[in-house]
């Protein structure tokens, strides 16, 4: 055990692409805890996936111990965060582990939104914040603009800001000393009942659910048995230790120690982030502050395009579910594609984020019906529906009306895009709150906008319409009615269960006719002519015609000509694959997110 | 042990300019180059090898295709298809096809080639529109393709054209005409291909780029319509998908690759077929481009016959179905949606299935 005065327990937060992995890396190599040659890029973001995207889904804790320049030995906790707001309160409680924060600032790009809503949640949680800009070696550093920035839009100062480069090391130094000396040492009571936070939790196949913890008053000690306060369930401590990344057992932790806690639970959904850990006899009665369940916002229908990959994809949901307690599924039945599963999803990035590694970790071939949002759907009389597919609305005639989730938006731009932003944003029934002038080169807006209008690419289109400038944050709102209507899609006639969506009235004419123009240019020609119509009820909106083929065949068919004939019918084969038939129309995937790419 | 080739296909893959669409193996190279001297010679050695090695006994077709023969030269010539009538049998029942183009073929090559064996003439006219050949960025105009057209058939009898259609720029009316040009030059033998633009060559950066208009499939429907519309009504049969003849001029060379005959090309990039009754490899520069098992063979054969006109044997597909159980179901669903049909104990592709061939031909690619 360290004495809490040598602790120092820590974040480092930013703005997706300021360089957050990148520097906890360095940090990780200049402690000496990973060799450079075991470095691999971006430690910390161990999925595959993470990588790739550069972001971090799960969040990690590592111990390092630093020997500063007064010559004491330090222990550092590095909690490194998820970096997407669709994992805000996964964020807020690791930042519930730490005494401070390393504020991660790009040198060229300033403060953006995720800069400010990350600052506003360390201030929230009384973190000691240390600035840092970073990627000063690049030639379009302007770290002078960006300490005005800070001090000017998010009144820290930053005089002292670390200046500080993750990709070569300069300002690293400078970074742990400042560690040492601005953030305070953790507080809490060696002598009373343990109380610990877990802040993060994942399933080991080989010894079950392992949460990551934080002690706050008293100690975690191995063999100890210890209930978890919202659940009510009572495990035993069968390990408890440190990671460096590697685990190192340890018998006990102490007083602001972050470590694992091996619990030999067989359930993620038991080990709930956000809960407090206390003994199991004689425990504390009031668990710490900032508990809440995770709710998904966005719901999605993934169906495996071969039927034989039901159960396949249903066991593939049970594992990744093992490590993700946020997702949610049941089966859903789709007249269309067959049997699948309605899957609930913290954001847009979570869900593509599943998508992916359930297609690449558990070889399936999946088709994602456009995600929706969850409706309340009131009947008459009274009673309340929770509709998370479209399919389920019910008939029109027994709807006295429906609610949708609304978000309250926050979202800065340099001034000149202000007129864009309200263009944009009105055009996807946003409502405007506020604005403010963070500094002379960054405005604020507040908003408030419907869910399901922020899931329609509206990112993509704030982006583009404002020169790439624009960020934009997000947080729950609540549920306001709507004039809401569900808009049915007919291939040949028939309507299509997976591609029907819920729409604002005032919007369904349009949006139906876009959408059908979008699936003539994406539905391929058959053999045969194939009409789309867009409709409400019995009602026709709009029309197009896939024209029947006329002609698929490559003339020339001599000797060498063979095998590349062959190559083509397995491309062709491999194809189809990725195409559902619905009944004898080939509908490509792309054809059921083309909802979400329909231009205002 | 393989079966015996019946069918050999020599490559000489030199042309005066490349054109526009080609993404064969072939290039551009002056005719007085010592690089074809060497490859023909090379060429000759690997006549008289396979000879000695007994793998021409069998051979009962020949095709010298490019590239452009033509562009070789007679004296190259000569020395091939004298080396070729030492090596085989080159009686006039062997059908030996030499492709030409408009710009080298002469009156005295003509006559040269046809006293050393070559009875089939294959010549590269591909439109009678100047305006069209300019696009296609041909080295011959309309007039040189009817002169070449006439000069062949000073000594042959057997003469075939290839026409392009579908090509963006060429209108129907300019299709047709050419397909009516040819006719009245009195070629034996026609074949109509729609343009396809093939990665990495100039019509593909053109198209690309936007100089260029995709081919329209519609078009090219269209056009290979009217090709069998003109060409049935003055008796040319069409026996394959691309190909029209009058009666006892198909191509023989040909119908060996659609009828799953095994064969020998010699050349840069020439593909070989070996095969047994169980197992069947083609082989491209010393390559493995397939390696099949029966089944897969069976499923080939189907496909492969579906090109011409006379289709599956109820035989064929008799000893498929035992290796393909699917094989009779598949065939079925193909005869619904009106792809082909059963007639006199053969499956045959209709109108539509020709025009869409490739669901035609994947729809049996995929039973193996």
């Amino acid at each position: 055990m360290t004495d809490p005065s040598h602790i120092r327990n820590f974040s480092i937060i930013a703005h997706i692409d300021h360089g957050k992995s990148t520097l906890s890396d360095r940090v990780l190599e200049m402690t000496g805890t990973v060799a450079h040659r075991d470095m691999q890029a971006q430690l910390l973001d161990s999925m595959d996936i993470e990588r790739e995207r550069g972001i971090t889904i799960k969040s990690q804790a590592v111990r390092v111990n630093y020997t500063a320049d007064d010559g004491e030995t330090y222990q550092f906790n590095l909690i490194d965060t998820p970096g997407h707001v669709d994992f805000t309160y996964e964020v807020s409680r690791s930042l519930a582990a730490c005494e401070g924060a390393v504020l991660v600032v790009d040198a060229t790009q300033g403060v953006e939104a995720q800069t400010v809503a990350n600052a506003m949640m360390a201030m929230n949680a009384n973190l000691e914040i240390i600035p840092l800009i970073n990627k000063i070696d690049l030639p379009s550093a302007e770290p002078e603009r960006v300490k005005a920035e800070i001090e000017d839009g998010l009144a820290i100062p930053a005089d002292d800001a670390v200046l500080a480069s993750g990709k070569t090391g300069v300002g690293v130094h400078d970074l742990l000393e400042a560690v040492v000396y601005n953030i305070p040492a953790p507080q809490g009571d060696a002598d009373a009942p343990l109380r610990a936070l877990i802040f993060d939790s994942y399933f080991d196949p080989y010894r079950g659910v392992v949460a990551l913890v934080r002690v706050v008053d008293g100690s975690m000690r191995k063999g100890q048995k210890l209930k978890l306060m919202a659940s009510g369930k009572i495990i035993l401590a069968e390990e408890v230790g440190a990671r460096h990344p590697a685990e190192e057992p340890l018998p006990q932790l102490g007083v602001g120690e972050v470590g694992y806690l091996v619990t030999g639970l067989k359930d993620l959904s038991q080990v709930k982030v956000g809960d407090t850990l206390t003994l199991a006899e004689g425990g504390v009665d009031e668990p710490l502050p900032g508990y809440r369940e995770a709710k998904p916002m966005v719901y999605t229908g993934l169906f495996p395009i071969d039927s034989d990959q039901y159960e396949p994809l249903k066991e593939a949901l049970e594992k990744l579910s093992l490590n993700d307690p946020a997702l949610i599924w049941e089966p859903e039945k789709s007249h269309a594609l067959g049997f699948g599963f309605r899957v609930g999803f913290l954001g847009l990035l979570h869900m593509e984020v599943v998508k992916e590694r359930l297609e690449r970790e558990f070889n399936l071939d999946l088709l994602a019906t456009a995600p929706s949002v969850e409706y309340h759907v009131f009947r008459q009389g009274g009673e309340m529906i929770s509709l998370h597919s479209p399919q389920e609305m019910p008939d029109p005639g027994e709807i006295e009306r429906i609610e949708e989730p609304y978000l309250k938006a926050k979202i800065l731009i340099p001034p000149d895009y202000v007129g864009a932003v309200m263009d944009l944003t009105v055009a996807r029934r946003g409502t405007f709150v506020t604005m403010n002038y963070l500094s002379q080169h960054t405005v604020e807006m507040l908003w408030e906008i419907p869910l399901s209008e922020l899931i329609m690419d509206y990112f993509d289109k704030l982006k583009s319409n404002t020169k790439g400038y624009a960020s934009l944050d997000y947080d729950f709102d609540g549920y306001k009615p709507s004039n809401l209507v569900k808009l049915d899609i007919l291939l040949s006639g028939k309507p299509i269960d997976a591609l029907s969506f819920i729409v604002h009235r005032d919007k369904a004419y349009d949006r139906g006719r876009v959408l059908t123009e979008k699936l003539k240019e994406i539905i391929p020609r058959q053999m045969f002519e194939v009409p789309i119509q867009a409709a409400i009820g019995g009602r026709v909106l709009a029309r197009e015609t896939v024209k029947a083929k006329r002609k698929d065949v490559l003339a020339k068919c001599y000797g060498g000509d063979i095998s590349r004939k062959r190559k083509l019918l397995e491309k062709q084969k491999q194809g189809k694959k990725r195409m559902k038939a619905i009944g004898n129309v080939e509908v490509p995937q792309e054809a059921f997110m083309a909802i979400l790419k329909v231009d205002d | 042990m393989h079966d015996p080739y019946r069918a050999l296909y020599l490559h000489l893959p030199f042309c005066v300019k490349r054109c526009s669409y080609c993404d064969f193996a072939t290039a551009a190279v002056p005719a007085e180059s010592p690089q074809i001297d060497e490859y023909v010679e090379d060429l000759c050695l690997q006549i008289r090898r396979k000879s000695k090695e007994g793998e021409l006994g069998g051979i009962s077709t020949v095709y010298l295709g490019g590239g452009t023969p033509s562009h070789v030269g007679m004296p190259r010539l000569s020395m091939l298809l004298y080396t070729l009538g030492l090596s085989m049998r080159l009686e006039p029942d062997v059908e030996c096809t030499m492709e030409a183009n408009p710009e080298s073929l002469t009156s005295s090559m003509v006559r040269d080639i046809w006293a050393l064996g070559v009875n089939r003439l294959s010549i590269g006219v591909q439109s009678f529109d100047d305006h069209v050949l300019g696009i296609l960025g041909r080295a011959h105009d309309a007039q040189g393709a009817k002169r070449a057209i006439a000069c062949a058939r000073e000594r042959f009898e057997n003469v075939s054209v290839d026409l392009m259609c579908g090509i963006p720029g060429q209108s129907t009316e300019s299709f047709e005409d050419s397909v009516k040009t040819a006719i009245d030059c009195g070629v034996s033998h026609v074949s109509v291909y729609p343009l396809t633009i093939e990665p990495h060559t100039p019509f593909d950066a053109m198209v690309l780029s936007g100089q260029l208009a995709e081919p329209d499939d519609d078009v090219e429907a269209e056009h290979m319509q009217a090709a069998e519309r003109i060409l049935s009504r003055v008796g040319y049969k069409r026996y394959e998908v691309a190909s029209y003849a009058k009666p006892g001029f198909e191509c023989r060379h040909n119908i060996a690759y659609w009828t799953g005959v095994p064969y020998l090309g010699l050349g840069r990039s020439a593909a070989s077929m070996t095969q047994n009754a169980e197992r069947r490899m083609r082989i491209q520069d010393g390559k493995v481009t397939d390696d099949l098992d029966a089944g897969e063979m069976a499923a080939e054969d189907m496909m492969l016959s579906m090109r011409m006109s006379r289709g599956i044997s109820d035989d064929l597909v008799q000893r498929a179905a035992q290796l393909l159980p699917k094989t009779s179901e598949t065939l079925d669903a193909l005869a619904e949606q009106g792809l082909c049909e059963h007639v006199d104990g053969r499956w045959r592709p209709t109108e539509r299935g020709w025009l869409c061939g490739n669901q035609l031909y994947g729809a049996l690619f995929d039973l193996a």
